[in-house]
């Protein structure tokens, strides 16, 4: 047989079109799809013993109890505790993903601690009679806050600042109010203890009085769109005050003086703590500081806690080079204004307790035990302000713990088995493990004060409502704020890759306001105040009235805001 | 509830979202990213370009607004995704009824997101990421998807698998109701949404399926979706054959 050129081609066209109808070539494309699945530019999940681990969450002051997912040692997701008495089984999304926080790609993870310490001993030798060496704690009521008054008063002109309590100290009864007036608070968008809140939501009517369309005046029964002033609120709480006890929520105290105590607020109460830590330097709120006064500061921001605009700090602080320390996860908080930044552990690997949240009118003690071990490098600011007063107070959460075993009151919920045990059945070894394995205990509840009792105590400096239009801009409302200077980078989710909300830098306008000022969706523009400006992103939304612009509370926004409502927006 | 009183032996996970009740705080899709190692955005990632398994879209009326949480609508029989898919990527699990995604047989074609009617699935535009050292905390029961496949939800397969191991281990022949719930199901603090088997007759979400307010998103297309929305709203209900937007633009917020 002769095979010419032709028979050649003819073989291998043929071969190849039939080799189309064999599974050869389908096969080839699987294997080459499988081989690169796994290409090694993928992480592969790490495997190992899955455990289960339960702790509560520290990023807000509702410390909601987490159940964590763990492969071995490492937490891989988290989730809410079922039948929680005080956060109900949610989590909120910061606290599902709070596990990756340590990953954060702004985490500092070295600081000249050393170098801080030598700066603040120096300012405290030096410091007048009339200055102070103060620390500045964003969440007060912690056992660290007690070590703080501890060691400042062991130190020199030591002096301890607590950041401002919402609704002045007082904790609400949700679970009493038949009606809840809120001038603006986002009462359904992470207030108090979200789970709480939703559980007590079915028994409450909701008014939210706001000018913007919140989250909270979505889901209100009634949603007020107006900007009362002082008046007109007071007629808006007095008209639904005939429908049952009525609890009223705002940042302005002459509204917040309507509530009656003994119906639906009470005095917030705190945990036990030893009688030897009773001769503590006395809580000074920042207003009651002497402007020029504070030659050294030290802040913790540590934990995520409430914001007080720069501008208000600086005025406290000496004109001659003052001294700042600021101890937190990021410079993107006082770090910024700060001479040294000391890195400390973030959430779920510091160890902390969280006082009851304004929610609760009950004693609770939980404490946020590590989920991993803080890296080499980071300092826990209570080891280091204990240090400058030549405190020991390695055990004083074990301190406080035993003193509350002592007092012999309450019950502790344990996670693992839902079960409730009067502390009274427990020995203080006992009672200590339960609470770094995941547990809550919760002491009596609130006795209610008469109702002639004195009311929440007022902030010194009153915001006045409903103040005009006087300058030109427009009114700054505040939304969604992230807890803290770190979030999940996962929470791209909620405002990148989607829009539910709004960015650190985020900035949303009526299309009419933004016509005014010449900016569009999606162009960068510049929040400015007699403050300073900072740089935003622009979007509009027919949603927020004309006249408003409504921005993410962030650092950088509250602090060229200060107590001002008001500001301009400028194209970049 | 017991397999006695199940119509067939093969079960039919179904959704329903109380639109009512969602407060749109986005645990959801936090929760979703979590479990099914979905990374973080990339640069250049925007709210088309973004992977969210499960999107809550706030959407507006006049004065009034809602938070409606959108994920595949695990269309019936024959989706639309999977009669486009030349690869056959994509198949409906006859054990269960979930459209799965096989992301190894994908060709990154996107055929399937062209034909889903819901938007609700998502190209892979870059390879995946995660902060340095964050690559830890992934999920080891599912594994992360390359630059250029398409992926969706599934129900949090993994899960359904790992429930399925439980079972077996006890002895059990089925999954007990209450075992096999997804990331999004138990993360919501509100308890918007509830998960089970349309089979299972005593099934809240089987109730759910049948109550009045309820409906299906595009129902008139016949894809016989498997999430199942509720309002008492009739604006709310409204949107589920998709007037117009009136801006004219899509997804204007949220």
């Amino acid at each position: 047989m002769h095979t010419t050129r032709r028979d050649l081609f003819k073989f291998i066209g043929g071969s190849a079109v039939g080799a189309l109808f064999t599974p050869a070539p389908w096969r080839l494309i699987t294997d080459t799809a499988l081989w690169s699945e796994n290409w090694p530019g993928i992480p592969r999940p790490a495997r190992g013993e899955i455990k289960t681990k339960f702790t509560n969450c520290a990023l807000c002051p509702a410390g909601c109890g987490v159940r964590a997912r763990c492969v071995g040692e490492q937490p891989v997701s988290l989730a809410g505790v079922a039948s929680h008495p005080l956060s109900r089984g949610a989590l909120c999304p910061f606290g599902l993903a709070g596990h990756h926080l340590p990953y954060h790609p702004e985490r500092v993870k070295a600081g000249d601690a050393q170098g801080a310490a030598a700066a603040v001993r120096e300012a405290v030798a030096k410091c007048a009679g009339n200055e102070r060496i103060a620390v500045l704690d964003l969440r007060p009521g912690r056992t660290a806050s007690w070590t703080y008054r501890r060691a400042l008063a062991g130190v020199k002109n030591g002096l301890y600042v607590a950041a401002p309590q919402p609704l002045g100290g007082w904790a609400v009864d949700l679970a009493k109010a038949r009606t809840v007036i809120s001038f603006g608070v986002p009462v359904l968008d992470g207030w108090g203890t979200p789970g709480n809140v939703l559980q007590a939501r079915a028994n409450f009517r909701l008014v939210q009085v706001e000018p913007v369309q919140s989250r909270t005046a979505i889901l209100a029964d009634e949603w007020l769109q107006v900007e009362p002033d002082v008046a007109a609120a007071t007629a808006i709480v007095k008209e639904r005050a005939a429908n049952g006890p009525v609890l009223v929520l705002a940042d302005w105290p002459e509204l917040l003086a309507l509530n009656q105590p003994g119906e639906t607020i009470a005095p917030r109460q705190e945990a036990p703590v030893p009688d030897s830590w009773k001769t503590a330097a006395p809580v000074t709120e920042l207003s009651d500081v002497p402007n020029a006064s504070i030659r050294a500061l030290l802040i913790d921001e540590s934990v995520p806690g409430a914001y007080i605009p720069w501008s208000e700090i600086e005025t406290k602080l000496v004109r001659d080079n003052p001294m700042v320390v600021a101890f937190g996860p990021s410079r993107a908080g006082y770090g910024r204004h700060a001479r040294f930044t000391i890195p400390t552990p973030v959430y779920p690997e510091l160890t902390d307790d969280i006082p009851p949240a304004v929610d609760c009118p009950g004693t609770a003690f939980r404490v946020s035990a590590p989920l991993l071990p803080p890296p080499g490098g980071v300092v826990s600011p209570a080891d280091f302000i204990a240090g400058l007063g030549g405190l020991d107070a390695a055990n004083a959460l074990r301190e406080r713990a035993d003193a509350i075993h002592k007092s012999g009151r309450g019950a502790v919920f344990t996670y693992a088995d839902a079960k409730s045990t009067p502390v009274k059945e427990l020995q203080p070894d006992d009672f200590w493990k339960a609470l770094n394995e995941g547990a809550c205990w919760i002491g009596n509840s609130a006795t209610m004060p008469a109702r002639s009792g004195r009311g929440p105590a007022l902030p010194r400096e009153p915001r006045p409502l409903g103040s005009g239009h006087q300058d030109s801009g427009f009114t700054v409302v505040f939304t969604g704020s992230q807890p803290g200077l770190l979030v999940s980078p996962i929470l791209s989710k909620l405002y990148q890759e989607s829009n539910l909300r709004l960015a650190r830098n985020g900035a949303v306008l009526h299309p009419d306001s933004a016509r005014s000022c010449g900016v569009e969706d999606g162009s960068r523009a510049f929040l400015e105040t007699p403050l300073g400006q900072c740089a935003v992103e622009v979007a509009l939304d027919p949603s927020v009235p004309p006249g408003f612009v409504q921005v993410a509370a962030g650092p950088e926004v509250l602090d060229i805001c200060g107590a001002s409502l008001r500001a301009r927006v400028v194209r970049a | 509830m017991i397999a006695e009183n199940r119509k067939n032996k093969t079960a039919r996970y179904a959704m329903a979202i109380d639109v009512d009740r969602c407060t749109g705080c986005g645990a959801c899709m936090v929760a979703c990213a979590v479990e099914n190692n979905i990374p973080p955005a990339h640069e250049g990632a925007t709210e088309r370009k973004g992977i969210t398994w499960i999107r809550v879209f706030k959407v507006n009326s006049g004065p009034h607004a809602a938070f409606v949480p959108v994920l595949c609508q695990q269309c019936g029989e024959d989706p639309p995704c999977v009669h486009v898919c030349p690869q056959q990527a994509v198949e409906v699990d006859p054990a269960t009824g979930i459209v799965g995604q096989m992301p190894e047989r994908c060709l990154g074609c996107r055929y399937c997101m062209a034909a889903c009617p819901y938007h609700a699935r998502y190209f892979n535009w870059w390879d995946p990421e995660w902060p340095a050292g964050m690559e830890k905390a992934l999920n080891p029961d599912v594994a992360p998807r390359m630059r250029g496949v398409v992926e969706k939800c599934n129900f949090c397969h993994g899960r359904w698998h790992a429930a399925r191991q439980r079972a077996a281990a006890e002895g059990k022949k089925e999954i007990q109701p209450g075992d096999y719930v997804p990331a999004c199901v138990e993360a919501c603090p509100a308890g918007t949404i509830q998960f089970g088997d349309l089979n299972d007759p005593a099934s809240a979400v089987a109730a759910a399926s049948k109550a009045a307010g309820s409906f299906r998103l595009l129902e008139k297309l016949g894809t016989e979706p498997k999430i199942y929305y509720h309002s008492r709203r009739d604006w709310v209900r409204g949107i589920a054959d998709a007037p117009q937007p009136p801006m004219g633009k899509e997804n204007a917020r949220g």
